[in-house]
């Protein structure tokens, strides 16, 4: 065995740095693949070159095609077109209606980011929930780990099967064709829908059928509290001298002080106001509605001398269903939303709708949600009129469950959006075309076919992800030319002496499931492709077996709330990190030893 | 009527400055019987808050966190005496225990230290340099306090609506320019401060109930809604057992929230 070199040890303490750097999280992964990016030309332990090589890396220029197409695919409305007929295949049977959406959706998500696929559910999964009378909480889970799952069906599926390819050609090993994982991926997803269908009742929070999709596990002692559903509306009429001897009231105060938000007021002379600004000032003698618990609106009518009405007598029409309703909305990944709170916003000025309550991990909040900076997952329940909200919607950021008639789509490029996807398919199954060639050429036709705008494929592109891998390929490098994965390697083998090929795989599905859970699917893979393949040759087991454990088991991240899409889908399915622990700990078993025996069975080892 | 906390230095004559204020103007005095408050609504032996007031936090006691709890009990027994006006507050630290309510005139008085030695000297029969060193001591301690606990400089004027100097002005004319800010407008006692000053004893309240357990914890009170601000590591079954027991326990709170890894407001207490 080589001896340990100042450059081994100098790439052994960037490994180190990168892996602290990802568990602390002071900086975000990106840039801490940045900063890999730069510092390890600086050290000498890559060429210039070698640095930014990952830049214009297959594997790069494909997720960037693949994340276009994905895009275009969502603007066609293909999605939610799917929805009808695979909910007339299922019944009313919720294990069926699991089953059907989550084989869509692993399917779709073999061809798209796993987070884009689930985003672009989120809604759809939604309506079937309210329709159904199924909670959101035994849906949720069940679909968000098939869109995790799906990514291993193809080898454009998720982002370490993408990179696969470009890690293995610094050792001369044949690369993977796009469907060779397939029967490996089929078996993952067949066992972790199985799971839920045949154990669901055991792992998976039940919540209740009558309020589906609204279960409240809140943090907050209230659960007593609400004798009413919190979107129910109330007209009240202030008395004629309402505003005598006394400071002006505003409606800003009455949510403050009731936990009451006025959705609509009479503003003088007789103009009807729906969803009044906060600022707009509650004057003798009008009507206004209120949305909020009854408890609250029967303590404010005493409080104030309000006369509260049996039912919308005012406001009956304009407040009819055709007009205005409310929706559960979700933070949507990369939102320009994420990180500012609704006042940084400007959010009622700017949208003019009310925006009712947050949800998030476990946590209903009713007071001051003007303060509470939004996360990617958080829900947040408005109200407003249709063409707001529709306003809204269009703006992005904001996962919307609204009727499906009311969505912005271009269902007549849905079949040009199909065609560009096959020919991209066969370009790569057919004619052997280089993946990112094959892609690109995809995501190209789905701009020139106006699918979708140049402009918006742009900004689909996530560039966290591009540099994520972008600057992680370089360590890996630094990592297999230093000489450095080569002596981890034969140092861990030393110690664990013999071990038979099937030992040697389980233990890389283990570990590589395991640093999934505390660093990035795509770091994980970076770090252990280089060490795991000079493992296998040492321990005369097929190193493109080990790669693609590797690669495979990077996507087991099931256990903690820390993949997007778990982390995405907690909000709305009022999921604890319990929840995730022991539904997670047992899909993570299941898919484990499902993979260890396709890779056996498929590919003899 | 206004709430009047006179913060001072030891021997800066701030006690009878307080004294002759709420002679004048028919309020009561209050200081040292905060402390026997606390000590009795907390079970807390008064020795252990007045230390807890006065001396800086030692390392040890930063990580205990036990004069947080000393403090939030202080906090809340002040709270409850001033809820009704009419008060002159001249004990410690009263302008950082009270903040956030536009009615309470806080007034910083500070004397000559060639007078404060004078005083000292005679009041306890000791040589000018000793009583100069000792009261240099108490305003490192006082300092080191204000600074571990609330980040502030107690001789930052910001904090004050008014300082005074007591050198070339009297005592009396201290009382003068008190008595006259206390009786302006800025600090009448409105519907909406008296609601302010109910909530604020109502979070101080909750804050001194759950400090013991988790001290840092962060709780705001609006109209008798409550918001208790938590770390993601707070958020356990326990936490939730205590809430619900405070909820049944206290009438004046109509509904209590949690609100995790949201930045504290600055009025929270």
């Amino acid at each position: 065995m080589e001896s340990l070199t100042p450059d081994m040890i100098l790439v052994m303490f960037m490994i180190g740095l990168a892996i602290f750097l990802f568990i602390v999280e002071w900086v975000r992964v990106d840039v801490v693949a940045i900063l890999m990016m730069v510092t390890l030309p600086l050290l000498h332990l890559v060429t210039p070159k070698e640095a930014f090589v990952g830049l214009s890396s297959n594997a790069v220029v494909s997720i960037i095609a693949v994340i276009i197409i994905g895009a275009g695919l969502d603007r066609t409305g293909m999605i939610n077109n799917l929805v009808a007929p695979v909910l007339r295949i299922a019944g009313k049977s919720s294990s069926r209606i699991i089953i059907a959406i989550s084989v869509t959706v692993a399917v779709i998500s073999s061809f798209m980011q796993n987070i884009g696929a689930a985003a672009l559910f989120l809604p759809a999964i939604q309506r079937i929930s309210k329709i159904q009378k199924i909670p959101l909480s035994r849906l949720l889970m069940p679909i968000g780990f098939s869109a995790i799952l799906g990514g291993t069906i193809t080898l454009v599926g998720c982002s370490p099967l993408i990179l696969l390819n470009d890690l293995l050609a610094p050792f001369n090993l044949k690369p993977f064709g796009l469907f060779d994982v397939t029967p490996i991926g089929l078996a993952l997803v067949a066992s972790g829908i199985g799971s839920f269908v045949l154990l669901g009742r055991f792992i998976l929070p039940q919540g209740d059928d009558k309020a589906a999709g609204e279960t409240d596990s809140s943090l907050s002692p209230e659960k007593s509290e609400p004798d009413t559903d919190a979107t129910e509306l109330f007209e009240l009429k202030t008395p004629d001298d309402f505003m005598d001897y006394r400071d002006p009231v505003f409606v800003e105060d009455l949510r403050r002080h009731y936990l009451l938000n006025v959705v609509a007021i009479t503003e003088p002379p007789d103009y009807n106001v729906i969803s009044p600004l906060p600022d707009v000032e509650v004057r003798s003698g009008i009507d206004l509605v209120v949305c909020g618990h009854k408890n609250d609106v029967r303590r404010m009518a005493l409080n104030e001398g309000m006369h509260l009405k049996d039912s919308l007598d005012t406001y009956k029409d304009s407040l009819g269903a055709q007009t205005v309703g409310s929706v559960e909305v979700v933070v949507a990944p990369r939102s320009p939303f994420a990180g500012k709170s609704l006042e940084d916003i400007n959010f009622q000025d700017r949208f003019r709708v009310t925006p009712l309550s947050v949800y998030r991990h476990e946590e209903t909040y009713r007071a001051k949600i003007d303060d509470i900076v939004l996360q990617v997952g958080d829900v947040v329940n408005l109200h407003g009129t249709w063409n707001r909200l529709k306003a809204l919607h269009k703006e992005g950021g904001l996962l919307f469950s609204l009727p499906s008639d009311m969505e912005e789509m271009r269902p007549e490029k849905a079949l040009w959006a199909g065609l560009w996807l096959i020919i991209a398919l066969v370009m790569i199954m057919g004619f052997k075309i280089q993946l990112s060639v094959a892609l690109m050429t995809g995501a190209l036709g789905m701009i020139l076919s106006r699918v979708l705008t140049i402009d918006e494929a742009y900004q689909s592109v996530d560039w966290r992800t591009i540099f994520l891998l972008a600057g992680l390929i370089p360590l890996g490098i630094a990592t297999e030319k230093t000489g450095a994965a080569a002596w981890i390697a034969h140092t861990i083998l030393s110690v664990i002496g013999d071990v038979s090929p099937i030992v040697l795989l389980t233990v890389i599905g283990i570990l590589s499931t395991l640093f999934t859970l505390v660093i990035s699917n795509v770091g994980a893979t970076v770090l252990l492709v280089p060490l795991v393949v000079n493992m296998a040759i040492a321990a005369h087991t097929d190193p493109r077996m080990a790669a693609l454990v590797v690669g495979l088991a990077t996507s087991n991240s099931f256990m903690l709330p820390t993949h997007q899409v778990n982390a995405l889908y907690m909000g709305p399915g009022h999921y604890r990190t319990v929840d995730f622990i022991k539904a997670g700990a047992l899909v993570s078993i299941i898919f484990l030893i499902v993979m260890i025996a396709m890779i056996g069975l498929v590919y003899g080892v | 009527m206004a709430v009047i906390t006179i913060s001072r230095g030891a021997f800066s004559l701030g006690k009878i400055v307080a004294e002759k204020v709420a002679e004048r103007l028919h309020y009561d005095v209050i200081s040292r019987e905060i402390l026997l408050d606390a000590s009795t609504r907390f079970n807390v032996p008064e020795i252990k808050l007045e230390k807890a007031i006065h001396d800086a936090p030692g390392i040890l006691e930063r990580y205990r966190h036990s004069k947080q709890s000393y403090v939030a009990y202080i906090r809340s027994a002040l709270v409850e005496r001033i809820i009704n006006d009419n008060v002159v507050y001249n004990g410690l630290a009263g302008h950082l225990l009270i903040k956030g309510l536009p009615h309470v005139l806080k007034v910083r008085i500070t004397a000559n230290i060639e007078s404060r030695v004078a005083i000292e000297m005679e009041r306890n029969q000791i040589p000018a340099q000793e009583a100069r060193i000792l009261i240099q001591e108490d305003d490192k301690q006082r300092l080191k306090w204000t600074h571990a606990l609330y980040d502030h400089d107690p001789r930052d004027a910001s904090l004050y609506d008014l300082c005074i100097f007591i050198d070339k002005l009297s005592v009396d004319n201290a009382v003068d320019f008190i008595c006259r800010a206390a009786e302006s407008e800025a600090f009448r006692a409105t519907d909406k401060n008296k609601q302010k000053i109910k909530d604020l004893a109502t979070a101080c309240r909750v804050k001194a109930t759950l400090v013991d357990e988790f001290p840092n914890i962060a709780v705001t009170c609006e109209y008798g809604n409550v918001l208790v601000y938590i770390s993601k590591d707070q958020a356990t079954g326990k936490l939730i057992k205590k809430l619900n027991t405070i909820r049944d326990n206290m009438n004046d709170i109509y509904h209590l929230e949690t609100h995790t890894g949201v930045p504290v407001p600055t009025d929270a207490v």
